[in-house]
C-alpha cells in the first residue's frame, strides 16, 4: 500500500494521505473553508518535510475552491473589480512570501517561521472565533436579536484613490483590497493556506461588503493566490509534488461533498464554534511543539 | 626483454602465493518504482587458495553516494525551541551498511579500521563548514542516519556457506538516495588487509516517478502549470460529477 512520493522523495502510505485529504475535505465543506490550516500541519506530522508540505496543499485548495466558485458565479455572487483589486495586492504578496520562503529555508529556519507563523494566527483567529460565536451561541439560546457590529471605519474611508465596485455597491479606497490581498498572499507562501479565514472577515468587517458576494470573490481570491503560489513554489523551490497533490485532490473534493451535506444541518453559530475549537486544538498541538524541550535536540537533512 | 620477464613474474608471483578474493553482487542495478518498499542485494564471494579458515574475517561495506548532511542544534531561544547552531558536513556517504564475519574489534585494531576508513564510527567528512567544534554534530550526523536506517552494521552479517564460500545480505530501504553506490569487500588476515574488491551498484528511480522528477526540476515552469491545470481540472470535475440535482 505504500507509492513513493517523486518530490518529497519518500514513500507514504496512500491510504493514509487519501484519509488526510476525506477528513479534511469534509470539515472544510461543514465549515466552508479551504482547510490548508489543517493540511499543512498533519502532512508535517505524517512525516513530509515542511516545504513540500507548504506547496502542494495549496493546489489541494486551488481544486477544492474551485467548485465553489463556480457554483458562486452561476449565482453571479462574485464581485470580480473586487476580486482583482484584491488579486494585484495578491501577486506582490504571493511573490514576497516565496521570496522570504526560500530564504528560511536556506537558513534552516524553515520549520520555525512555519510553525511561529501558525501559532499567532490560529490563536487569534481561533480565540476571536470562539468568543464571537460563544456570544452569537448564547443570545440565540436567550431568543433575542443578534447583537449589531458597531464599527468605525472613518479612516478607511478617509484614504485616496477611491474606486466604484458595482457589484457590491461600495465607493472606497483601493488601498484596503490591495493590502488586505498582500498579507493573504505572503501567508499563503508561507504557511500553505488559502487564508479564507483572514479574507472573509476582513470583507465583511472592514470593507462593509454584502454577505452574499463575499464568499464567491474570496473563493477567486484564493484560486488565483493558490495558482499563483504553486506556479511560483514550482519554479523556485521545487516542493510541489504532483502525486501527492493528486491524492490529497481525490480525497478532499468526496469528503467535501459529505461536509457541505452534514453542515447543511447546523446553524452557522454552531459551525463556528466547533470550529473556533478545532483552530485552537491545532494552535495547542502546535504552541506545544515549540516550547516543550525535543526528544532530540539535533535535526538532520541531506543535501546543504 | 629481461626486464619485461622480471616485471611479469613480479605480478604474477604473489598471485600464485597469497590467497585472493572473488566477489560479485547479484544485482547491479536497483530501480526504484512507485511500490518499492525496500529490497535485499547479496554480496557474494570466494577466498581462493585459503591458507586456514581461523584468522581470517570477511568485510561488506555497501557506501552511498556522496552527499553534503547538515546537521542542526536545537536551542531554547525567548522561551522557543529553534534551530540555533548547524553544521555542514560534506563528503558523507548517503548510504552505509558494513557487514562482517565477526565484530570489528575482534577483526582489527581500531588504528588499522581508522585509517582506511572501515566502520561507522570512522566515518569522516571531507570538508566541514561549522564555526565551532564538529565533533558531536557527526556524532550526531552518524546517530540520526543509524535511527533512519540509513546507516547499518552487521556485526555478524557475512556467513561463510562453507569454508571459503561466503555471503551477505545488503538492504536496499526505501527513501535511499539515488546514484551510484560502491560495494567493497575485504579480506583481511589477522587483522591485516590482504585483497580487496570494488564493484559498483547502481540505484535509479524508473517509471512515471522519474520521469515527475526529472519535469520537476528540467522544466519547473511547465510542472508548476501543469500541477496548477491537474487542481483546476480535478475540482472543476468533482463539482459536474457531485452536482446535485436542482
Amino acid at each position: 500500500m505504500e507509492i513513493y512520493l517523486p518530490i518529497a522523495e519518500m514513500s507514504v502510505h496512500w491510504v493514509v494521505i487519501l484519509g488526510m485529504g476525506l477528513a479534511v475535505g469534509f470539515l472544510s465543506g461543514l465549515f466552508g473553508v479551504g482547510g490548508g490550516f489543517l493540511l499543512t500541519p498533519l502532512l508535517v506530522f505524517y512525516g513530509i518535510p515542511s516545504t513540500v508540505a507548504v506547496a502542494t496543499t495549496l493546489s489541494h485548495i486551488t481544486a477544492s475552491s474551485i467548485s465553489g466558485a463556480l457554483a458562486q458565479w452561476r449565482k453571479r455572487a462574485i464581485d470580480f473589480t473586487m476580486a482583482g483589486v484584491m488579486l494585484s495586492g495578491g501577486i506582490l504578496g504571493t511573490v514576497f512570501g516565496v521570496w522570504l520562503f526560500a530564504v528560511m529555508r536556506r537558513a534552516g529556519q524553515m520549520d520555525l517561521v512555519v510553525s511561529l507563523s501558525y501559532v499567532v494566527l490560529l490563536g487569534a483567529v481561533g480565540s476571536l472565533m470562539l468568543n464571537e460565536s460563544w456570544v452569537a451561541l448564547r443570545t440565540a439560546r436567550a431568543g433575542g436579536p443578534p447583537p449589531v457590529h458597531p464599527v468605525n471605519h472613518v479612516w478607511i474611508h478617509g484614504l485616496p484613490l477611491r474606486l466604484r465596485f458595482r457589484q457590491s455597491r461600495l465607493y472606497i479606497s483601493v488601498i484596503p483590497p490591495i493590502l488586505i490581498g498582500f498579507i493573504t498572499g505572503a501567508l499563503s507562501a508561507i504557511m500553505g493556506i488559502g487564508g479564507g479565514f483572514i479574507i472573509v472577515p476582513a470583507m465583511i468587517y472592514l470593507l462593509r461588503m454584502p454577505t452574499n458576494v463575499v464568499i464567491g470573490t474570496s473563493l477567486v481570491q484564493i484560486i488565483g493566490i493558490t495558482a499563483l503560489t504553486t506556479l511560483l513554489q514550482a519554479t523556485s523551490n521545487y516542493a510541489v509534488d504532483m502525486v501527492l497533490a493528486a491524492i490529497l485532490i481525490v480525497g478532499g473534493v468526496v469528503g467535501a461533498q459529505f461536509g457541505v451535506r452534514v453542515g447543511g444541518k447546523l446553524s452557522g453559530e454552531r459551525i463556528r464554534f466547533l470550529m473556533a475549537l478545532l483552530v485552537l486544538a491545532v494552535f495547542l498541538r502546535l504552541l506545544w511543539g515549540l516550547v516543550v524541550p525535543p526528544s532530540d535536540h539535533y535535526s538532520l537533512t541531506l543535501g546543504t | 626483454m629481461r626486464l619485461a620477464l622480471l616485471s611479469l613474474l613480479l605480478l604474477v608471483t604473489p598471485v600464485l602465493a597469497e590467497e585472493n578474493l572473488v566477489s560479485g553482487v547479484s544485482q547491479d542495478l536497483i530501480q526504484i518504482t512507485s511500490n518499492y518498499t525496500g529490497s535485499d542485494i547479496v554480496v557474494f564471494g570466494d577466498v581462493e587458495r585459503q591458507v586456514k579458515a581461523t584468522g581470517r574475517d570477511i568485510v561488506v561495506v555497501v557506501r552511498g553516494p556522496d552527499t553534503a548532511l547538515t546537521v542542526r542544534r536545537r536551542d531554547r531561544v525567548a522561551g522557543v525551541w529553534i534551530n540555533h547552531d548547524a553544521a555542514s558536513l560534506n563528503g558523507m556517504p548517503a548510504y552505509y551498511y558494513l557487514a562482517s564475519s565477526r565484530p570489528l574489534v575482534q577483526i582489527a585494531p581500531p588504528a588499522m579500521l581508522a585509517r582506511y576508513g572501515i566502520g561507522m564510527a570512522n566515518l569522516q567528512p571531507d570538508t566541514v563548514h561549522a564555526h565551532h567544534d564538529v565533533e558531536p554534530f557527526r556524532q550526531a550526523a552518524l546517530r540520526l542516519m543509524a535511527d533512519q536506517g540509513l546507516y547499518r552494521e552487521a556485526p555478524a552479517g557475512v556467513e561463510f556457506l562453507s569454508d571459503t564460500l561466503f555471503r551477505a545480505h545488503v538492504p536496499v530501504p526505501a527513501g535511499v538516495t539515488r546514484g551510484q553506490y560502491d560495494v567493497e569487500v575485504f579480506l583481511l588476515r589477522n587483522g591485516i588487509i590482504e585483497s580487496a574488491q570494488s564493484t559498483p551498484l547502481f540505484i535509479d528511480q524508473t517509471g512515471l516517478e522519474r520521469r515527475l522528477y526529472n519535469w520537476a526540476h528540467d522544466q519547473p515552469f511547465g510542472y508548476g502549470l501543469a500541477a496548477v491545470a491537474m487542481a483546476l481540472i480535478m475540482g472543476w470535475l468533482s463539482s459536474v460529477v457531485f452536482r446535485r440535482p436542482v
